[in-house]
């Protein structure tokens, strides 16, 4: 049953109270969506697109001309306008914000799920995306909703800049609106661009189970011509995202054989339909099951979330706290092998290592300069365990399958960062009495775990093969 | 420049399929035949990399980004000047090149040109598997890819069990520790992580006192080929070279498309070294997601194009050749006015090459691999049977 404790959270810390009904202690933390527990600087998201558009202007407008014979010039004031926008520091600043949730908030269980979240409506590797605005995407979005009907949630996701622009929507114009006919009297040819409407089902709402066909996405696709950046000749793409009239497909569409008018209004109304659908609640409690529990859920596992979702009309509390009691029905029976950030902030947890600088380190940067290399440090470690989660390779975002993180390579960064946390941890949890006392707090087989890691003396050995026993890499 | 269009691929594309018919598996020979693919990103210049000679649509389109000094490779083609370890290869007949080809994708996304290339599929993120992986799979061939990446790459998906080799910057724990892990998943009967222990605890590059490896390409690429050498070794590595980018300052001999370019041609050299004389059984191919416009544009750097250019290496290879088909560069010519056309489906060279290298029937990896699109076989043309 311990295993609970780290399957829908961390673990529990040093100064973690063992709870005396577990189950509650879970989904007591689902209710409402607290304050952030980072103390430092947080910036809005408006304001870190604001530097994107900087940073793009002045890297494809101004330099690229000024150095054009110039490569070594042009890498120089490149590097330059990086610092000014603050490339390299926004997104460890999010680490941090993102991190803290798990480690030093009252509430991780919600952290977990604020991660399976930001991670279902992914932002994958694009552009600048991960360096200026997925991590304010993730804060103000996906967690921001947490308490309210995953409806919301995914309409604000889908006319959300990031995702706007991570899936190409801006290109997604009518081929017979008006903006497509101006383009054709040009001699060009302008049309539909269906990447964020196949999205939009596959990934983020019906699923492939629901049966749709590529005319479904290309209609779903007319619907939503003519979201897009309000385009401006200084923020380029980095506008807030409007309806365009000029770029939407006229005339009436039909998807899972339902017509929906053309206009503004068209793309909520389908969201609405698209959320409602059997296969969207089906498709999430599987995923929700596959994320917490095995990577095979059975009928069994998913119906209470299903059952939770349809009484609730989608209520995402409701729907989270019926997931965490199904993981806390089936805790003994199964061990989800976790993935390398949330083993990662397992051992933070439990081990008391100190993975996050401190918000008055991070605030002591100032825009213009480089950060210095501790200010990065996040970035560079979750680049080091192979799983940036603003860097994900694909909009499917990263796996929940326990095979795609088994490789060699992906085992030994397990093993040298172990080694490494085990050096960021403060003296007096460097003692037997400490690592004793987690064991039996977060293990149901304490005395056989103390076996093994006795054969040992050292106590960085001992922590190495705790966080790497098939018992912590599956919770 | 002589060179004209040539009908000579016309006719012989093959796409009916009887269902359940199982094509035969052609005769495993004894020798283990390696294949390397190197992924370069961001749209390799074959103009670049590959210039014609003598083309005055091209001189004139590209004033400032002509390459002086170029290798002259053949009567129509040259080689860019920093292309040495290449060119060696050529001159042994372990070098060859395929122009004017890219994979079925036309328009000019980064992400979605990447996602294809590795998929070898027409709709961006469709496909979850690579088209590498599914013919290894075909070939029954798990457990023998290798990445030089830390992330698998999507070009190896759809295989179970491959390995990766992606050097941590810090020191793996002592031997000991490993066994006794491995042990303990024994006895847990955990045994995919036992068998990556066992991977991990024989590496022994890694527990020679902790100096870390380099991470460049040219260093892994000789790792590689050690690894690539072994009869029990894998049969399949994976390389990725960034930067071909070039919006701004591409430049000439030493601008940054040369800079790639140069990378790219350290992993040839290296892959060499490492491998010895089993270059003799190998074949290393490029992979990008799309060309550049031939036209230069406003900053002396060029736009995302069409076609491009593979580069092919290592001794399964027929010949040092240009192998093309050649469109021309003339307006009408161009593919949407402004870029070199492909005139050979790239997934045809790839289909052609695992044919070869694995040993199954090409028509096999085009039903299973690639769907039955009309993809034409190669093989004879440019890998040795």
């Amino acid at each position: 049953m311990k295993n609970f404790y780290r399957k829908v959270a961390f673990g529990l810390g040093p100064n973690d109270k063992i709870p005396t009904d577990p189950l509650k202690w879970a989904t007591n933390q689902l209710n409402d969506i607290p304050e952030f527990s980072w103390k430092g600087k947080i910036l809005p998201e408006k304001e870190l697109r604001k530097y994107y558009g900087e940073w793009v202007y002045g890297d494809r407008k101004v330099l690229r001309k000024k150095f054009k014979n110039d490569k070594d010039g042009y890498k120089r004031e490149k590097n330059k306008l990086r610092h000014a926008t603050g490339q390299k520091f926004w997104w460890n600043l999010e680490l941090c914000i993102r991190y803290s949730e798990a480690l030093k908030s009252e509430t991780p269980v919600l952290a977990k799920l604020w991660y399976f979240w930001g991670n279902h409506f992914a932002i994958s590797e694009k552009d600048f995306l991960a360096k200026y605005t997925t991590g304010a995407y993730q804060r103000e979005i996906i967690r921001a909703n947490m308490n309210q009907n995953f409806e919301k949630m995914a309409q604000e996701a889908t006319i959300g800049w990031s995702m706007i622009h991570h899936l190409d929507n801006e290109q997604n114009i009518g081929p017979k609106s008006q903006e497509a006919r101006w383009a054709r009297e040009k001699g060009k040819t302008k049309g539909v661009n269906e990447n964020h409407a196949r999205e939009l089902l596959e990934l983020h709402t019906v699923s492939p189970d629901c049966g749709y066909t590529q005319e479904d996405v290309i209609q779903m696709a007319y619907i939503m011509s003519g979201w897009r950046p309000e385009w401006g000749k200084k923020r380029l793409e980095t506008g807030d995202v409007h309806f365009n009239p000029d770029a939407h497909e006229p005339g009436t569409k039909i998807v899972l054989g339902k017509k929906y008018k053309r206009g503004r209004k068209s793309l909520s109304v389908a969201i609405t339909d698209l959320v409602n659908h059997p296969s969207c609640r089906k498709f999430i409690a599987m995923k929700l099951c596959r994320y917490l529990i095995t990577d095979n859920p059975t009928e069994e596992m998913m119906e209470p979330i299903i059952k939770a979702w349809e009484k609730s009309d989608g209520f995402l509390p409701e729907v989270h706290k019926a997931a965490i009691e199904v993981a806390f029905n089936y805790s003994d029976k199964y061990n989800k092998f976790q993935n390398p950030e949330n083993w990662l902030l397992q051992m933070s947890k439990m081990a008391d290592v100190d993975l996050i600088p401190s918000p008055s380190f991070m605030d002591l940067y100032k825009l213009g300069n480089k950060p210095i290399k501790d200010q990065r440090a996040l970035e560079y470690l979750m680049d080091e365990l192979g799983q940036h989660p603003y860097l994900a390779k694909q909009p499917n975002g990263w796996s929940d399958i326990s095979e795609d993180w088994m490789s060699p390579e992906l085992l030994i960064r397990r093993l040298v960062y172990a080694r490494e946390a085990y050096y960021k941890k403060s003296g007096k949890s460097q003692t037997n009495e400490f690592y004793e006392e987690m064991i039996e707090k977060n293990y149901d087989n304490p005395s056989e775990i103390l076996q093994i890691i006795n054969q040992y003396k050292e106590l960085v050995h001992k922590h190495v093969i705790l966080f790497n026993l098939p018992e912590t890499l599956k919770s | 420049m002589k060179i004209s269009r040539r009908n000579f691929l016309k006719g012989s594309a093959t796409t009916l399929f009887l269902a359940g018919f199982n094509f035969p598996v052609l005769a495993n020979t004894d020798k283990k035949k390696n294949l390397v693919v190197i992924m370069l990103r961001g749209g390799m210049d074959g103009l670049c990399a590959v210039p014609i000679i003598g083309d005055k649509n091209f001189e004139k389109k590209r004033k400032d980004l002509i390459l002086d000094e170029t290798i002259k490779l053949n009567s129509d083609f040259a080689l860019h000047p920093k292309l040495k370890n290449f060119h060696n290869l050529w001159q042994n007949d372990l070098g060859a090149i395929v122009h004017a080809t890219n994979i079925p994708y036309t328009k000019r996304s980064h992400f979605d040109g990447q996602n294809l290339m590795e998929t070898g599929g027409h709709v961006p993120y469709a496909i979850k598997t690579g088209w590498l992986g599914r013919g290894m799979k075909l070939a029954e061939l798990k457990g023998d890819g290798l990445a030089l990446a830390l992330p698998m790459p999507l070009l190896l998906r759809g295989i179970p069990s491959n390995d990766n080799f992606y050097p941590s910057k810090k020191r793996l724990p002592r031997t000991e520790l490993l066994q006794l892990l491995k042990s303990v998943y024994a006895d847990k009967s955990e045994h995919d992580l036992a068998n990556m222990m066992e991977i991990i605890a024989n590496r022994s590059m890694m527990n020679n006192g902790g100096t870390s490896m380099s991470r460049k390409n040219s260093s892994l690429a000789y790792k590689a080929g050690l690894e690539l050498k072994k009869i029990n070794g894998p049969r399949v590595a994976v390389f990725e070279v960034d930067g071909f980018d070039t919006h701004a300052a591409q430049g000439g001999v030493n601008g940054s498309h040369s800079d790639s370019l140069i990378e790219m041609d350290s992993i040839f050299k290296s892959l060499e070294k490492g491998l010895g004389s089993e270059i003799e059984n190998t074949l290393v191919l490029t992979l990008t997601e799309f060309g550049r416009t031939i036209k230069q544009n406003g900053g002396r750097g060029t736009e995302h194009g069409y076609g491009s250019a593979i580069f092919m290496a290592g001794g399964l290879l027929k010949k040092s050749q240009v192998y093309t088909d050649w469109p021309g560069l003339k307006r009408k010519e161009l593919f949407e006015g402004r870029d070199l056309n492909s005139t050979i489906d790239a997934r045809s060279v790839y289909a052609s090459a695992m044919s070869s290298v694995f040993d199954i029937d090409f028509k096999r990896i085009q039903k299973e691999v690639f769907w039955g699109d009309e993809l034409i076989n190669l093989s004879d043309k440019l890998f040795k049977s």
